[in-house]
């Protein structure tokens, strides 16, 4: 199998705080990842660590086969990011923010034509086309968001909380596209507070205060810590290496 | 205390507190008062001061070399070049950094000797008018007044003509910026901060808040407004203390009647302020429409710049209703004629009225939901 | 004196030119955890903003703690607390700033209002954090400070518009924790949100669906009206249906839920080997319906086509 995320003791200090703490981590081509951690846990440096927008303070990693450190520009064009926070023009429709973000990783003409068509479709983007973009509902949005991060064919998604504040419906249907997105070979790394879509993903990595705390399929990470939820694993895995962490 | 004032004090400390921990924003609130008026003092000066003057001679003659270096030798001027005759003054201006070129005639010391038969001619770069203008009455005065001297002749009296300039007698303008930045940083510090700062509250949501405490909308307004009262106030203070330090002007009046004016004239500049901030949703719009409507029509129509009798009839009719236009007057009658209550209450009335019927509008249209 | 906390009667509300309330009558009972849950944009914030003084209905009533929202909002907004979805306290001043600045709009002697801050510092567990500023607290930290500041004037009864949206959920647990005691204590709370392992927390919920009541009852009477008998199709990898694909015949809804299948089909269908007609799939069983499940089956119908008539 094709990697495509490989880190190694990925570590980033700010000063005396350690954000994230030795990371050595493996993701398959076509894997969805779950990247977990309660809030301040390191997940968002660690994304920006692999997106190459920051420079790890030790350790190294490979992002689509570049390295993280000297191949940023290369990482960019082969990896989709949709952040935590909306990033398109709410003003522009549907339609203009998919060429504009199409312009911006360069496609044009016929090229960036067949491309909206399909992620439209994929989508099922299609009849909002020229809507503005803030008058679709908030789940349609996100969709939006999620098509301009795929429109150039990356070979990675990174996706920060995706689906915050997006009713269950929608969630549902998001996570349709994710499965297959993935069935199509991109590989998905998402980070969520929904324990019950993480089930969704292959794997699943809780990271507390920095550094890997659990690493395993949901059903493994289930029969190790002995419940039936996810939730409950994540509420468990936590407290384990809180209580560790002040005993030390 | 009274429970109201109290929230009322609750409710300033907190302006307060955002005030100092955004130590970036006061301090462009300090320093601009300061360096507005340096660039007012120095930069933007249209006093004529060594300007560039380039001298047409096609004759070396003693007149012309008495002209020459009484001119060079004036504080207004600096005579950067002699040119040969019969040159195209055109090129003269497009080549030289020069404001005005004197062409003496080839005869001038034959001439003189006749009277009325020299000739001379001025040549002024007319591209911004006001120093145009004023280049060619100074020159037209110094060339006047040299040849005169070098003749031993006094100029011919049909009456005696005498021109007292009163208040300002050195013509500096400095005693002419003052009272103008006053009316600005004013109306900048009142106007623009207190919207900003009240819509900064719409938008994130701590309004909300506010409104289903015991605050009552007048005293979320109050406990708003005290904070600029006090920034504007000391943007005042600032601009009077370097206004005297740097600029040497003196308030001629009383002190303590310029500082109730102004605090009229802050209290309107916080109540249009206001009125925005029931207007705007969202802090770049309170920004934009502070600036449309008070700083525009303050420096372009309140008769900081351009004299208000000068304006068409529309622009005077705006004038008239542009607060900084009775404050300038009464900060220009203060600080330099020295005069007071007698001789101001009417643009201060109107300023107060002004005042009162925007702050009441405003306090009106404050709603208590969202 | 009515004994609920709140009565709202036909409340509608138009905004932005589209009916964010089409008409909502509900009832609250004193000291009841109240839960409002719906799909984004079916007006639950509207709602919470409405009762909570702070925005004017179009038409219809509600006494809120046995006042008339209309014309009591003045005395009703100080035994009433709202916190808003947005985090909307001073991020520039600390912990300890905010909670003076709000304490000190109530008339507390300085002892009683001493003493309200340590106990809110200390049930909220922020004694550490008072100097530190609001906007440098985590998600979670924040809505507790924003609940602290709530609970200044003791109030009877405290609209929660989403208020952990964006919280993890170590800290979620923590917020309902603190809810859970306030509860106990006799305040009524009306919460909105988006997470459905919430709204099992709440003794009522309100259903909302693009303004109008879906459905409304505790979590149990909800769940009795569940349309379908719930199955879950199980595999020993994790099983994938598109919402593309077909349900097979007698399947209403198939939808993934943490690597199984969940299918609906008509209450009277026995199970049957259903897992037969799923590739990959081993086994199949009933299930009792979550609220999500109910949630999906209620709001599937509508929302599929909703990106073509939104």
């Amino acid at each position: 199998m094709e990697t495509s995320i490989e880190t190694r003791d990925l570590t980033r200090r700010f000063g005396d705080f350690v954000a994230v703490d030795r990371l050595t981590l493996r993701v398959e081509r076509g894997e969805v990842f779950g990247f977990l951690g309660a809030n301040g846990a390191g997940k968002t440096t660690a994304i920006r660590m692999l997106c190459g927008l920051l420079q790890p303070s030790s350790g190294s990693g490979k992002v689509a086969g570049c390295d993280i450190q000297t191949e940023t520009d290369r990482i960019r064009s082969r990896i989709g990011y949709m952040p935590q926070k909306f990033a398109l023009y709410p003003d522009f429709s549907v339609e203009m923010n998919l060429q504009l973000y199409g312009g911006l990783y360069g496609l044009q003409g016929d090229v960036l034509r067949t491309r909206m068509e399909t992620v439209g479709k994929l989508l099922s983007l299609e009849p909002l086309l020229s809507r503005r973009t803030d008058s679709i509902p908030w789940g349609w949005q996100q969709r939006l968001n999620l098509a301009c991060a795929i429109l150039h064919q990356p070979e990675i998604v990174f996706l920060d909380e995706p689906t915050a504040s997006v009713d269950p419906v929608s969630r549902r249907q998001f996570w349709d596209i994710i499965a297959e997105l993935a069935a199509s070979g991109t590989t998905i790394f998402v980070t969520s507070h929904y324990m019950d879509e993480v089930e969704y993903c292959g794997r699943v990595a809780i990271l507390v205060q920095g550094g890997l705390a659990a690493l395993d399929s949901p059903a493994g990470l289930k029969k190790t810590y002995g419940h039936t939820s996810l939730g409950d694993v994540f509420l468990d895995v936590v407290e384990r290496a809180q209580t560790r962490g002040t005993a030390a | 205390m009274n429970a109201s004032l109290r929230r009322i004090a609750v409710a300033a400390r907190k302006e307060f507190l955002h005030i100092i921990r955004d130590p970036q924003s006061l301090f462009i609130v300090i320093m601009l008062p300061v360096v507005m008026m340096f660039l007012y003092g120095y930069a933007l000066n249209a006093d004529i001061h060594n300007a560039e003057l380039v001298i047409e001679q096609p004759v070396p003659s003693p007149a012309a070399r008495v002209l020459e270096s009484r001119l060079d030798g004036s504080p207004f001027f600096a005579v950067t070049q002699i040119l040969p005759p019969s040159s195209d003054p055109t090129q003269v201006f497009r080549a030289r950094h020069t404001r005005a070129l004197l062409r003496l005639p080839p005869d001038l010391d034959a001439g003189l000797r006749r009277p009325g038969a020299a000739s001379m001619q001025v040549v002024v770069d007319g591209s911004d008018p006001n120093v145009g203008a004023q280049m060619r009455a100074a020159v037209e005065g110094a060339t006047q007044k040299i040849l005169l001297d070098h003749l031993n002749m006094k100029p011919p009296k049909i009456l005696d003509q005498r021109t007292v300039v009163l208040y300002n007698p050195q013509q500096r303008s400095a005693l002419f910026f003052v009272p103008g930045l006053m009316a600005i940083i004013l109306l900048m510090i009142s106007a623009l901060l207190t919207s900003i700062a009240i819509t900064k509250e719409k938008e994130t949501g701590t309004l909300s808040q506010l409104l289903i405490t015991p605050l009552r909308p007048r005293e979320i307004i109050a406990g708003k407004l005290l904070p600029y009262v006090a920034l504007a106030s000391l943007d005042g203070i600032l601009i009077l203390t370097v206004g005297y330090l740097v600029f040497g002007v003196r308030v001629a009046g009383s002190v303590t009647f310029l500082a109730l004016c102004s605090l009229a004239y802050i209290f309107t500049a916080l109540s249009i302020g206001l009125l925005i901030s029931t207007l705007a949703k969202r802090q770049l719009h309170a920004m934009m429409m502070t600036q449309l409507a008070t700083m525009l029509p303050t420096v372009m129509l309140s008769g900081f710049i351009f004299p208000v009798s000068s304006m068409p009839m529309v622009l005077r009719g705006i004038s008239h209703i542009v607060p900084a236009t009775y404050y300038l007057q009464i900060v220009r009658g203060i600080i330099l004629k020295g005069v007071g209550l007698h001789e101001l209450w009417i643009p201060l009335l109107v300023l107060c009225a002004q005042g009162i019927l925007l702050f009441m509008i405003s306090v009106f249209k404050f709603r208590v939901k969202l | 004196m009515t004994t609920s906390a709140l009565n709202v009667r036909n409340l509608a509300k138009d905004y932005a030119g589209e009916k964010a309330l089409k008409g909502v009558s509900f009832e609250v009972p004193r000291g009841a955890l109240f839960g409002v849950i719906g799909a984004d944009g079916a007006g639950k914030s509207s709602l919470l903003t409405i009762l909570a003084t702070l925005l004017d209905a179009d038409s219809g009533e509600a006494d809120v703690l046995g006042l008339n929202l209309k014309n009591d909002f003045k005395t009703l907004r100080q035994r009433i607390a709202f916190m808003p979805q947005r985090f909307s306290l001073y991020p520039d001043l600390s912990v300890a700033e905010n909670l003076h600045f709000f304490a000190d709009l109530y008339d507390f002697e300085t002892a009683e209002k001493e003493k309200r801050m340590a106990d809110l510092l200390r049930f909220s567990a922020l004694e550490p954090f008072q100097k530190r500023r609001a906007g440098l607290l985590s998600g979670g930290m924040k809505q507790k400070l924003a609940l602290c500041c709530c609970l200044l004037h003791s109030p009877s009864l405290i609209f929660l518009d989403e208020p952990t949206v964006g919280v993890d959920p170590v800290a979620r647990r923590d917020f309902w924790k603190l809810l859970k005691s306030l509860k106990s204590q006799g305040i009524t709370l009306v919460v909105s949100t988006p997470y459905m392992d919430e709204a099992k927390l709440c003794d009522t919920l309100l259903l909302l669906h693009q303004g109008y009541v879906l459905s409304q009852g505790s979590p149990e009477e909800m769940l009795a009206q569940y349309p379908y008998a719930l199955h879950r199709i199980h595999g020993s990898k994790p099983l994938h249906f598109s919402a593309r694909q077909t349900p097979p015949q007698g399947v209403a809804l198939v939808y993934p839920a943490g690597g199984e299948l969940r299918a609906a089909t008509a209450k009277d269908v026995p199970d049957n080997d259903l897992w037969k007609q799923f590739p990959g799939a081993e086994s199949s069983g009933h299930v009792p319906p979550d609220i999500e499940d109910l949630l999906f089956a209620l709001l599937s119908r509508e929302s599929t086509n909703a990106g073509q008539t939104a």
